[in-house]
């Protein structure tokens, strides 16, 4: 390689990135955790899930700000082995179908304060998503490069 | 007494089973993470609006009140899976420095509950009442973020910390140098290691 990545020269920039991507997808998930169990009648339920994704949005975007640029940076520490990565590769389609069904589906589900009749099943199959993302971020250290399955 | 007491505990056959699986422990780890981001989350949630800065238009006690139950039941998830994952290593966990600063940060947020618990989290109602949030309770909320950040963030370092070998329990460490000698070579193939563990045993 001509040009060396920067975060490759310290130890800790990784382990410090890590816990960037823990605080905010904690935030993140956290906050459409409390409007999808308002919509399934769980938790916040004095509130409408409409009223609870107004209060949340903010910061619902800001830790997924957090949680994708520190992802990128530790992404961009061994690119080659993310690429060959099959738990990674699913991580991505979970996380790229949960961004878009949040900011379309369930953006409309939580639009107006009468939720829709469907409210529980959008609700489930966003955690469903997120919790895939989850998945896949923990199997990506428990792989061996070669696309093998093994313990460490 | 302690050491003997985390050899005994790992040497039982439910967590030498549990040890040997290489499929359970990444999933009890994962839901270890979905705990955290339903109860972290929550918990950021809570201290943010005691501090004023989300959920402005909800009451404190509303926020508080409504979001305990589910705190809960993400706790129970994120301690059990934290309790089977030190239970299948708990010798290294046991030698493990971020291991050892977790469990005390978390004797912190007991002693933190404690001290706040009449003035913050018992009658928040009350504080709803006052013209502004109390002095105390942003305290409390401050402190709670800072802990369970720290937390978080030293679960995350006791995967970087290798275990002293030396100093660990015979038979454990033939399953460690094993699994370290799997771990290192070029290709591990699928199953190897429940042969590698079959055999020490």
């Amino acid at each position: 390689m001509l040009i060396t990545n920067p975060l490759n020269s310290s130890a800790l920039a990784f382990p410090i990135l890590e816990c960037f991507h823990i605080v905010g997808f904690a935030l993140s998930i956290g906050t459409v955790a409390i409007v999808d169990f308002s919509l399934l009648g769980v938790g916040m339920t004095r509130e409408t899930p409409a009223q609870l994704a107004r209060d949340t949005w903010l910061w619902t975007l800001g830790g997924l700000v957090v949680m994708l640029f520190s992802g990128l940076l530790l992404f961009s520490s061994d690119p080659d082995m993310y690429y060959l990565n099959w738990p990674f590769l699913i991580k991505m389609v979970f996380f790229v179908s949960a961004v878009i069904f949040h900011y379309t589906i369930h953006r409309k589900a939580v639009s107006s304060d009468t939720p829709p009749p469907n409210g529980k099943l959008i609700a489930g199959v966003s955690l469903f998503l997120w919790c895939g993302v989850i998945f896949g971020g923990i199997f990506i250290g428990f792989v061996y490069p070669g696309l093998s399955f093994g313990r460490i | 007494m302690l050491l003997s007491f985390v050899q005994w505990i790992q040497l039982t056959d439910f967590f030498t089973a549990l040890r040997g699986s290489a499929y359970v422990y990444p999933i009890v780890l994962s839901l270890h993470m979905v705990g955290i981001s339903l109860f972290g989350g929550m918990i950021l949630v809570t201290d943010l609006r005691l501090l004023g800065w989300t959920m402005r238009k909800r009451s404190i006690a509303d926020v508080v009140n409504q979001l305990r139950v589910p705190k809960r039941w993400g706790l129970l998830l994120t301690v059990t899976c934290g309790f089977l994952m030190f239970g299948s290593k708990a010798e290294e966990y046991y030698y493990n420095a971020f291991f050892r600063t977790k469990l005390i940060l978390l004797a912190l947020v007991l002693v933190s509950e404690f001290v706040f618990y009449r003035q913050v989290y018992a009658d928040p109602a009350a504080l709803d009442q006052a013209p502004t949030v109390p002095g105390n309770a942003k305290l409390a909320a401050a402190i709670s973020l800072l802990l369970w950040t720290s937390i978080a963030c030293c679960g995350r370092g006791i995967g970087y910390i290798e275990p002293p070998l030396d100093k660990i329990h015979a038979q454990i460490r033939v399953l460690y140098e094993t699994a370290l000698t799997a771990s290192r070579g070029p290709h591990s193939l699928k199953g190897q290691d429940h042969q590698d563990v079959a055999s020490a045993n």
